[in-house]
């Protein structure tokens, strides 16, 4: 595949579409042409950050109020007296909640790190500390036991062709965050690919601020090293000692399956 | 005996994770924020109402997207903001619309800084998707709001995959050329942009 043609599914292969055979071409020619993966990435990006702008806002409570209300799915708002009482009581609790939190944890709560906590679970998970749940090194046997487990999407693990020869998985917490394991090896060096749900990542800003600028985002902890991917609905964080650009690859060849949910 | 979940707890449970994509997809689509609720009223009430024709355990996200569509274009329709179009056809024009039309030195500079643009272009941004065609601005907000793949936004447009994939690609493009034209009417891209890798664009 030359440039042209690679550019030209640039779509595709950005939303995760197509068939995995054309994936698999696209990163054989960005592997050796650094124009097109810097082409790609700047695509990538900009599309990115398109998209967060398209998607930005929280949603309304008052209005959800409004709308459920309307539909008779919720009871109406209390008299405006009640209503007031309450939010008087629930601002003194705040405050004392607050009083108290800013006493025990002054100068302030240092935020998850995703990266050590996935190298601390891909340790136990590597040293045998904590059991693979479910073996297996087929990637359907895998993929079916995780999706009667997670509520989120989980797709098929990565194919060996991308390096990764998966041995196992399971499911667990990820600082409170619900997430799914993958247990493997590239060439006999143990990985372990965690997924979450994309909107977990808000649990770990610096995380979200790191991917946000740059997806996938790199990073080291310790040993190892981690490469973390926003896929679709999902938020994919590759850790081990392999070198980092085995453990991207192992990433885009995730990106590459359809989501099924 | 205990009682299962009634109708309107079942439809609460699947419609809560929604609410923040349903709400944007609305803002986007839509020509008023205060339009919204109303849009948003209708899609509850009627989808509340056909939830028993609702096979639990499919892609609820879908099901109800096709209210929220439907809705959408009705409303934009009755407010004579969108006219009956032809479907644009898949084939050629969606490699005349991949091609970044505008201005290519700005728009090499917009791919090396997008922040410097992005960071205050809302409007633009805004006006850009409304001034999409329905098919296009459905497409492009059901990818990036609804975050669906192309089969699933075929079948709640109910139009071709082909279909999905050139609108896309050229509502894609439009909103690029806007961005282009906003940067460069803010002077926030500069022409004389350092070549990018696209100059020595060669076969590998």
């Amino acid at each position: 595949m030359n440039c042209n043609e690679t550019r030209q599914h640039w779509d595709l292969y950005h939303d995760s579409e197509g068939d995995p055979a054309l994936h698999f071409q696209i990163n054989e020619h960005l592997a050796v042409c650094p124009d097109c993966a810097q082409w790609f990435a700047q695509q990538s990006r900009l599309e990115h950050l398109l998209t967060e702008k398209l998607k930005a806002g929280p949603w309304t409570p008052d209005l959800w109020d409004r709308v459920l209300t309307s539909a008779g799915l919720k009871r109406p708002v209390p008299s405006r007296r009640l209503f007031l009482l309450a939010s008087v009581a629930a601002c003194a609790a705040a405050a004392v909640v607050l009083l108290f939190w800013g006493k025990l944890f002054s100068p302030g709560v240092p935020a998850q790190d995703l990266a050590r906590l996935s190298a601390d679970w891909h340790e136990r998970l590597s040293q045998g500390e904590e059991p693979v749940q479910f073996h297996s090194e087929s990637d359907l046997a895998v993929e079916a036991y995780l999706r009667k487990r997670v509520s989120f999407p989980v797709r098929c693990p990565p194919r060996k062709d991308a390096g990764f020869a998966v041995s196992g998985a399971g499911t667990g917490e990820l600082g409170g965050q619900s997430a799914a394991y993958l247990a493997g090896a590239i060439d006999s060096t143990p990985v372990s690919i965690f997924i979450l749900h994309k909107d977990s990542l808000d649990k770990f800003p610096d995380q979200l601020r790191a991917v946000r600028r740059k997806n996938p985002h790199h990073c080291r902890e310790g040993d190892y090293q981690m490469v973390l991917r926003l896929i679709d609905r999902n938020a994919v964080v590759a850790v081990g000692r392999a070198p980092a650009d085995s453990l991207e690859k192992v990433l885009n060849a995730y990106a590459s399956y359809p989501d099924h949910h | 005996m205990a009682k299962g979940p009634t109708k309107a707890e079942t439809f609460l449970r699947h419609l809560e994770p929604l609410r923040g994509a349903l709400e944007a997809y609305c803002r986007r689509a839509l020509y008023d924020r205060g339009e919204v609720q109303d849009v948003l009223q209708s899609v509850v009430a009627n989808a509340y109402r056909d939830f028993d024709l609702y096979a639990q355990g499919t892609n609820f996200r879908a099901w109800i997207f096709r209210y929220v569509h439907l809705e959408v274009l009705n409303y934009n329709r009755r407010h004579g903001r969108d006219r009956h179009e032809e479907l644009p056809a898949a084939g050629p024009a969606a490699e005349e619309a991949r091609s970044p039309a505008p201005d290519e030195p700005l728009f090499r500079a917009l791919l090396d800084d997008p922040d410097a643009v992005l960071d205050q272009c809302d409007e633009a941004v805004a006006e850009a998707v409304r001034e999409l065609d329905p098919v296009g601005r459905a497409t492009l907000l059901l990818q990036a709001v609804g975050e669906f793949k192309y089969r699933e936004i075929a079948d709640i447009l109910q139009v071709p995959i082909g279909t999905v994939m050139s609108s896309l690609s050229r509502s894609r493009a439009r909103l690029r050329q806007r961005l282009v034209r906003y940067g460069e009417e803010q002077g926030l891209l500069k022409r004389e942009a350092p070549p990018g890798p696209g100059d020595q664009r060669g076969d590998s």
